[in-house]
């Protein structure tokens, strides 16, 4: 090859670019997809079966083998194999197609589980992985943390009650914890309650309801419940959902003693001139930022209102306690305010 | 007995682990928020109650006047660029006067005057060639180019600091960076950048969120630094400005090095985007950025500390690792290996890389061997050309030089070689290289990790590689 090309060497260099770029892009890259299929052995195929069932079994379904093989990302003779494996290692039982777990498959599964959930905590609280990514993550790690590491990380968390989408994490005896409420989807109009978990799986409708921003802990009261939408008010805000997203959202109803804080509105809805008092800070906001928040004084009654609105109207500046301390738009939108 | 005892207790001891965990479930997931939350909301009631403040609360009257003025939407903009503006200009400008008198003292006075004491004590060539062309004129440079600017340059830089205003530059950019996944202030310590990369570096202390530090850290070299200034000034009057009619060449390198700035900061937010998207998406994120008031700057304080804190620390850094970069400027030139000396055939064997990028050997060889300080690279390139194309001038092998006229500079990078290519891309590698030496280590204490001091040493130099590549072969399909 002569250097003195120059339509040569750039059609060259484009061509090592893309090669790269189809190497090592996030997640779809060849290379990580080879790194993550050797990765891939007995043990994770098991895991991922046993989680399956549990899953399924807590559901109260039928496990039908061929169902169970087609739910699974492996190869059909892979998980034949495997099968085969775990039913001489007494995890699982089968009858005719229908696929039982045994005492022991069942807290294995319970264990695996615990990472999962675990590993989801630890990245919502010590990292700063989008919420989007926390599933995929735990999915991977919950292989390869053993029992001991687990238990570590658990202590390391102050041995937390449950995952950041709400889900209850088993003990390390293997009690769990069942979730009560309801499906949004089935709760009748007029109903007060709280959210209390947000299911991240399937991952399009999870990120539906990500980008709706609604928040694990927030009050909600139905206002329609239609087959077409649902439709509540929470935090000051009108949230249209369809029954399918609603499904994954579940509902801690209100006995009627508890009052709806109807007034409580997200710090993003103030507006130049009003004054609020501060209610709390949403469960959403976590880890580091939220102590720093509470350092700096948006403690519960404290007054606030806005000081300043940068050109670009986003970050804006709030005087509390005398101070002047700018937030971001989506941090506000975790911040409860009462209106004055 | 002693063992029965033992192992009762261990009983007593799991009992109370087992029920503790039982009650646990009974308290509620919102249970330690509440604890903490209500400490917090018990502290604030107590300082209501016991705390007296002097005067009336709020916020001065003056204070939100000014902040209503440099935050809105028709003032904050133009205020911000004029400041930034007036505060590089007077540096580069200020600072040309100092740096001709510490050039003529430290190098045209007291350097031949130092050769000429060798001489008559009898030193040998070489071992006063070593000490005082190489470690002596590399120390003399940095100081007289380097010690000026950042004596203008931050001393004005920590007054706008400590009078307050910096944070509302922060507040006003924050939108633009928080699209790159950065911090506001990252837009003081890029400021501070155009200064000097290691003080802008250590000044990413005032980011207090990891992810956005770090970013802040990796992306301070796209800040164009008081010793690049000079380079670029340089080269785009002698090569630019001939390109257009004789009375716009001086508007013509002034915006042609305007461009190059620019350019810098579109590779600041591009490369802080895809960190933030990539390696840096799982370091912990949070913003909150406090605007303090306004006080009257305390002139003579702030004038001591930052020439004390910034300018002689930083100094100090460049002069450490300048003395062995003049040592092994003048060795290289001087050591023959055959025929020829290193220098000569470390040029040789980069000539053929530095066409593929539009560069020459020359330049190559310099940038490698002057990586302590920006400010030699210019000096050592005419050195080397000098040596390598065995015209007449200059000062000798090893020894760097300047020439006061810029015409006769460009005549001598012309007998280099040089074309507009080579200058465009000269001064596109000056701003897409590794981070000096000073900074390099300045990054490795901060961050105290080697892989993020690679990743922020590496990336801007394969980014200069592929943009200069780029552009010389598109250069030479066309040419």
């Amino acid at each position: 090859m002569n250097i003195s090309q120059p339509l040569y060497n750039l059609i060259l260099f484009v061509l090592l670019a893309g090669l790269l770029y189809f190497l090592f892009r996030p997640t779809k890259g060849w290379f990580w997809i080879i790194q993550n299929s050797v990765r891939t052995d007995q043990k994770t195929i098991t895991e991922d079966i046993l989680k399956q069932m549990y899953t399924w079994e807590n559901q109260g379904v039928d496990i039908f083998k061929e169902d169970l093989i087609k739910s699974l990302k492996y190869s059909d003779g892979t998980q034949e194999d495997v099968l085969e494996t775990m039913e001489k290692s007494m995890l699982i039982t089968q009858t005719e197609e229908v696929l039982e777990l045994t005492r022991s498959g069942r807290s294995y599964a319970i264990k695996i589980v615990r990472v999962h959930r675990l590993w989801e905590k630890y990245l919502a609280e010590k990292t700063g992985f989008e919420k989007s990514e926390w599933h995929h993550r735990a999915e991977k790690m919950e292989h390869r943390l053993s029992h001991e590491e687990t238990n570590i990380l658990a202590t390391k968390l102050g041995n937390p009650m449950y995952d950041p989408h709400g889900d209850p994490i088993p003990t390390h005896e293997g009690d769990v914890l069942d979730i009560e409420g309801e499906s949004l989807a089935e709760l009748d109009v007029d109903t007060v309650g709280k959210i209390v978990h947000i299911e991240d799986e399937p991952d399009v409708i999870y990120q539906q309801i990500l980008a709706e921003n609604i928040h694990i802990g927030s009050q909600i009261r139905v206002v329609e419940n239609s087959k077409q939408r649902v439709l509540f008010y929470s935090e000051g805000e009108e949230f249209v959902l369809a029954p399918e997203v609603a499904k994954n959202i579940t509902i801690q109803v209100f006995e009627t003693e508890v009052v709806f804080e109807e007034d409580a509105v997200r710090l993003s809805s103030l507006k130049k001139g009003e004054e609020a008092e501060i209610i709390g800070i949403s469960k959403e906001f976590r880890g580091d930022g939220r102590r720093r928040l509470l350092d700096l004084g948006f403690v519960k009654g404290t007054p606030i209102k806005i000081d300043l609105v940068s050109p670009l109207s986003n970050p804006k500046a709030y005087l509390v306690k005398g101070t002047t301390i700018a937030l971001r738009e989506d941090q506000a939108a975790k911040i409860l305010i009462k209106k004055r | 007995m002693v063992n029965l005892n033992c192992s009762k207790m261990k009983n007593e001891v799991e009992n109370i682990i087992g029920l503790s965990n039982e009650l646990r479930w009974k308290l509620g997931g919102e249970f330690h928020d509440h604890i903490s939350e209500s400490i917090y909301a018990d502290a604030s009631e107590i300082v209501e109650e016991t705390v007296n403040t002097a005067g009336k609360k709020g916020r001065n009257a003056i204070d939100v006047k000014i902040d209503q003025i440099v935050t809105s939407r028709k003032w904050g903009f133009p205020i911000m660029f004029l400041i930034l503006g007036v505060i590089l200009w007077i540096t580069i400008i200020g600072a040309n006067y100092p740096s001709s008198l510490l050039a003529e003292l430290l190098l045209d006075t007291i350097h031949p005057a130092l050769k000429s004491g060798a001489n008559s004590i009898g030193m040998p060539w070489w071992l006063s060639g070593f000490l005082i062309d190489g470690v002596y004129l590399a120390l003399a440079w940095v100081i007289a180019v380097m010690l000026p600017p950042m004596a203008i340059f931050f001393p004005l830089f920590t007054l706008l600091e400590d009078f307050g205003y910096l944070p509302r530059v922060a507040f006003n950019l924050d939108y633009l960076f928080k699209k790159a996944g950065a911090h506001g202030k990252q837009a003081l310590t890029m400021s501070m950048g155009f200064g000097c990369n290691a003080a802008g570096v250590v000044a990413t202390r005032i980011i207090d969120s990891p992810r956005e530090r770090l970013i802040a850290i990796i992306t301070n070299n796209f800040s164009l630094c008081n010793g690049r200034w000079p380079t670029q000034i340089l080269i785009a009057s002698i090569f630019v400005g001939a390109i257009v009619p004789e009375a716009l060449s001086g508007t013509a390198a002034v915006f042609a090095v305007i461009g190059i700035a620019i350019l810098g900061m579109v590779f600041m937010f591009a490369s802080s985007w895809l960190l933030s998207k990539t390696v840096l998406k799982g370091q912990v994120s949070t913003f909150n950025l406090e605007l303090p008031p306004y006080r009257p700057p305390r002139f003579w304080k702030t004038l001591y500390t930052s020439l004390i804190d910034r300018t002689l620390i930083v100094l100090w850094r460049a002069i450490v690792f300048a003395a062995p970069a003049g040592a092994v400027i003048w060795l290289i030139s001087n050591i023959m290996i055959g025929d020829h000396s290193i220098a000569y055939w470390m040029i040789d064997s980069l000539n053929g890389f530095g066409w593929l990028i539009g560069l020459n050997g020359v330049i190559l060889v310099a940038y490698i061997v002057a990586i302590p300080a920006n400010e030699i690279v210019i000096p050592t390139v005419l050195m080397l050309t000098v040596l390598v194309t065995g015209m007449a001038g200059g000062a000798g092998a090893g020894v760097m030089f300047e020439l006061d006229s810029v015409n006769a500079t460009g005549d001598i990078l012309r007998a280099g070689g040089w074309t507009l290519l080579t200058a465009i891309n000269l001064m596109l590698f000056s701003l897409l290289h590794n981070p000096c030496s000073t900074t390099i280590y300045t990054i490795y204490k901060e961050t105290k990790s080697v892989k993020w001091t690679a990743v922020a040493t590496l990336m801007p130099l394969a980014m200069g590689f592929v943009v200069t590549f780029l552009v010389a072969q598109i250069w030479y399909m066309f040419s």
